[in-house]
């Protein structure tokens, strides 16, 4: 029979914060950390703009990790992250290391490794290439040191499927628990800021002029944050046995592709709809049931046209009455990391009964009759939340997050 | 996939379709037929430094697959959307005059580290020396590490999902464990699993700077005088779907995936304690004994750190059997091509398993770590199941048990 599984730690590193709390209150504020950068450039771009973190002095790289902790940004990220969240779940030594694992997602993880190289190569040719370059640059030591970090010995693996990676990772590792080949897995995504994002969406003009509009009439496109999100998945029978803190059940997931392009996203939200409906397929939730989906919400035109879109096709005139927000709005786009921090937005609202905003939102696209949660969070019941993501080349995961009663 | 606890799991999974890219073949039984043969594709390469590496230099995507946009792919790609179509018209799904493929009935695993680096690495030298403006955009999304599987479904209009696995050494296995896994949960009819590995400049310079390649003509596996490896480049794939929906459509399985376990250590020392709990984890899923594997392959790779691991990890895992149980491995032959190593395993593992004959470890002579059936000659096998072991250089241990029959 299949376990059901809970969520029972949560860890974030973002603009606005690593305390849940503070997280929390700032999102529902719909206060906006999307700012001038500093300590981050990327050739030929002038007045970078991006969600940083500013990361606690106990949060720090470990020493021996790296010798150039810029360098290594996404895996200081990732070990804060999950540091936090098994803190939070208070499982350290509940369960044998070996039936415990690691699923991580990210969209570029060591690209940094990738720009230290070419810089190095090309003052020093290629003689500059070192012996731990092909180590340093496998995103899959962002799983591996979480891992090594927790001593845990069940499977550890690295999921890509750009920014919809949190979500897959998170996805995958259900699927561990649920069918009892693991007994809790620490799962997650992170990303920081990378030059070939930044002058990339530059190239495309997919990056905002200013700060991103998610949902907004006058978006123009993306704006890119750091950080990394983090969650600890366990069987829910033992997690209730041992008395910890539930957040939420993760009831299961639906992913998709759309086959359809590299960067844009499949015709009408074909993607997001099959996601979503896989989604209510494997875990039985009617959509009368849902009561938040978390967008994807990039603040694109085309993302959020068809997530609108998708919303339309999925709940009918019912979606009028099912709130959609994106926090992209607040913390920027953390492409691998975003939608596993948005994974703990979900658990936060089924906890506090509350929804976070989009903020920023000033002339709020009409045509569907959505309704956005702009600009302030708000009371509400909320019993089962819908966690969308998307990425380059057309990859969506639907979360599906419960309240336990 | 370990099967014991989850009925879902246990739908038996069968794989339907299969193909590699390998210099030494560009078809599975052609490549068996080299490795009985101790055939090599390993030679001295002067653009990596002298190092011996397996390069598939005739490698012409063009041959494969007419696939729009091919030409904007980098090489890994290309070798991975053509792996991917030789496999899927093996299967007889739709490209050549085979059933007609539905796409939103298909998902792709790809298991790639590095399939997008020298695409990354050239987007970024050229952010350097010539600026944001002159830098071709296209590169941009091509250099992301989802890319590759990106592409390759694109190519196929697989609808179902599109998930990488990036776990070096150890994605492989992972990626067909992922895929029966997917399959087994109803989230598609059809899965390709492929994976395609190329010889990136930087990354064996590294591997050189770090000493882990072999000199020139002394990669020996799994033998006493091992001192490093060598890279190859290769691509495979191999179609999986449910057994039930192979019958249903009278395509004869060349055999089942029975149960995939993964574990993990960072540190080298307990590597070999990690690997063996996965290899008995996936026995233990598959409900075979250690008696019951007629034939052991690993991703053992000329390190001989990597390879006493593998060589341990069998030890303890198959106990008193171990002595007695064929064990071969397959990169003393086409050298170390990482995530592919994995995909190849399997695909020889089940023409072994089919055709009764084991193929030997290229060059053996005396074993590094004694106690197994190290195979220096080609060896027939008793029925039963396969046992395959990969690593990563990262800690991720992978199992896979194969077989010829659903018990």
């Amino acid at each position: 029979m299949t376990r059901r599984v809970a969520i029972t730690g949560c860890g974030v590193v973002t603009a606005a914060g690593a305390e849940l709390d503070a997280f929390w209150r700032a999102l529902m504020d719909g206060t906006c950390f999307i700012k001038p950068l500093r300590g981050f450039t990327a050739p030929d771009m002038q007045d970078l703009v991006g969600a940083a973190v500013e990361l606690p002095a106990a949060d720090a790289l470990p020493a021996g990790t790296d010798s150039d902790p810029r360098r290594a940004r996404c895996v200081e990220l990732a070990l804060a992250a999950s540091r936090r969240a098994f803190a939070d779940a208070g499982i350290a030594g509940v369960y044998d290391g070996g039936r415990v694992g690691v699923a991580f997602g990210t969209t570029m993880g060591e690209e940094r490794q990738i720009a230290d190289l070419s810089e190095r190569v090309a003052a020093g040719g290629a003689a500059s290439v070192d012996a731990g370059f092909l180590m340093r640059s496998n995103n899959q030591r962002l799983a591996a040191l979480i891992a090594e970090q927790h001593d845990l010995g069940g499977p550890v693996f690295l999921t890509a499927t750009a920014c919809s990676s949190g979500n897959a990772a998170i996805g995958a590792a259900y699927d561990l628990i649920a069918s009892g080949e693991a007994d809790a897995m620490v799962a997650g995504g992170a990303d920081t800021f990378t030059r070939l994002i930044y002058c990339g969406f530059t190239r495309m003009s997919a990056l905002s002029k200013g700060v991103c509009k998610p949902f907004d009439k006058q978006r123009d496109g993306v704006s890119f944050g750091e950080g990394a999100g983090v969650i600890v998945l366990e069987d829910l029978e033992r997690a209730r046995r041992r008395g910890a803190r539930v957040y939420a059940e993760l009831a299961g997931y639906g992913i998709s592709n759309d086959a359809h392009h590299i960067t844009a996203p499949g015709p009408n939200g074909d993607g997001f709809v099959r996601a979503m409906r896989q989604a209510m397929e494997q875990t039985g939730v009617a959509l009368e049931q849902v009561s938040y989906v978390s967008a994807h919400g990039t603040g694109t035109p085309y993302n959020d046209l068809g997530e609108c879109q998708a919303m339309q096709a999925v709940f009918g005139e019912h979606g009028k009455h099912v709130p959609i927000s994106s926090i992209k709005s607040m913390i920027g786009h953390t492409n691998g990391a975003a939608s596993a921090i948005e994974a703990v937005v979900c658990a936060l609202a089924l906890q506090h009964q509350a929804l976070p905003p989009t903020a920023g939102l000033s002339d709020p696209e009409a045509d569907f009759g959505l309704d956005f949660v702009p600009n302030k969070g708000r009371p509400a019941r909320v019993e089962t939340c819908f966690s969308l993501a998307a990425g380059f080349g057309g990859h969506n995961v639907c979360l599906v997050l419960k309240k336990v009663a | 996939v370990t099967l014991h606890d989850d009925s879902r799991a246990r739908v038996p999974i069968v794989a339907t379709g299969a193909s590699v890219l390998t210099p030494l073949a560009d078809d599975v039984a052609a490549l068996v037929a080299a490795l009985r043969d101790g055939k090599s594709s390993l030679a001295p390469a002067a653009d990596l430094g002298g190092a011996d590496a397996s390069r598939f230099s005739a490698f012409d995507a063009t041959r494969y697959a007419n696939v729009r946009g091919m030409r904007v792919y980098n090489r890994a790609t290309q070798m991975g959307i053509c792996a991917a179509r030789l496999a899927l018209n093996d299967a007889g799904l739709g490209v050549e005059g085979g059933a007609p493929l539905d796409g939103l009935q298909l998902g792709i695993v790809t298991a790639s580290t590095f399939g997008h680096i020298d695409t990354l690495l050239e987007y970024d030298r050229n952010l350097i020396t010539l600026g944001v403006q002159r830098t071709n955009p296209t590169l941009m999304p091509l250099g992301l590490p989802s890319a590759p599987g990106a592409a390759i479904a694109l190519a196929f209009g697989a609808k179902a999902f599109s998930v990488t696995l990036s776990d070096g050494g150890a994605s492989g296995l992972g990626a067909i464990g992922l895929g029966a896994r997917l399959l087994a949960h109803g989230r598609a009819r059809y899965c390709v699993v492929v994976s395609a590995f190329t010889l990136a400049a930087e990354l064996i310079a590294s591997a050189k700077a770090a000493g882990m390649l072999a000199p020139a003509g002394e990669l020996h596996v799994l033998d006493r005088r091992a001192q490093g490896t060598a890279f190859g480049e290769a691509a495979a794939a191999i179609v999986l779907e449910r057994a039930d929906d192979a019958r249903a459509r009278d395509k004869a399985p060349k055999g089942f995936v029975r149960a995939h376990a993964a574990t993990f250590a960072g540190s080298s020392a307990r590597r070999a304690d990690a690997l063996a709990r996965a290899c008995r984890n996936a026995l233990a899923g598959s409900r075979v004994e250690p008696a019951q594997v007629a034939l052991a392959s690993t991703s053992a790779n000329g390190v001989p750190a990597v390879d006493r691991a593998e060589a341990h990890a069998l030890l303890a895992a198959l106990g008193d059997s171990a002595a007695r149980t064929p064990l071969t491995a397959l990169k003393g032959n086409v050298g170390d091509s990482m995530d592919t190593s994995g995909v190849l395993q399997a695909l020889c593992a089940f023409e072994a398993l089919r055709s009764g004959v084991a193929m030997p470890i290229a060059r053996f002579e005396e074993p590094a770590v004694a106690g197994l059936r190290y195979l220096a000659q080609p060896a027939e096998l008793a029925p039963g199941c396969a046992l395959l072991t990969s690593t990563s250089d990262s800690g991720a241990c992978s199992a896979l048990v194969l077989a010829t029959r659903h018990d």
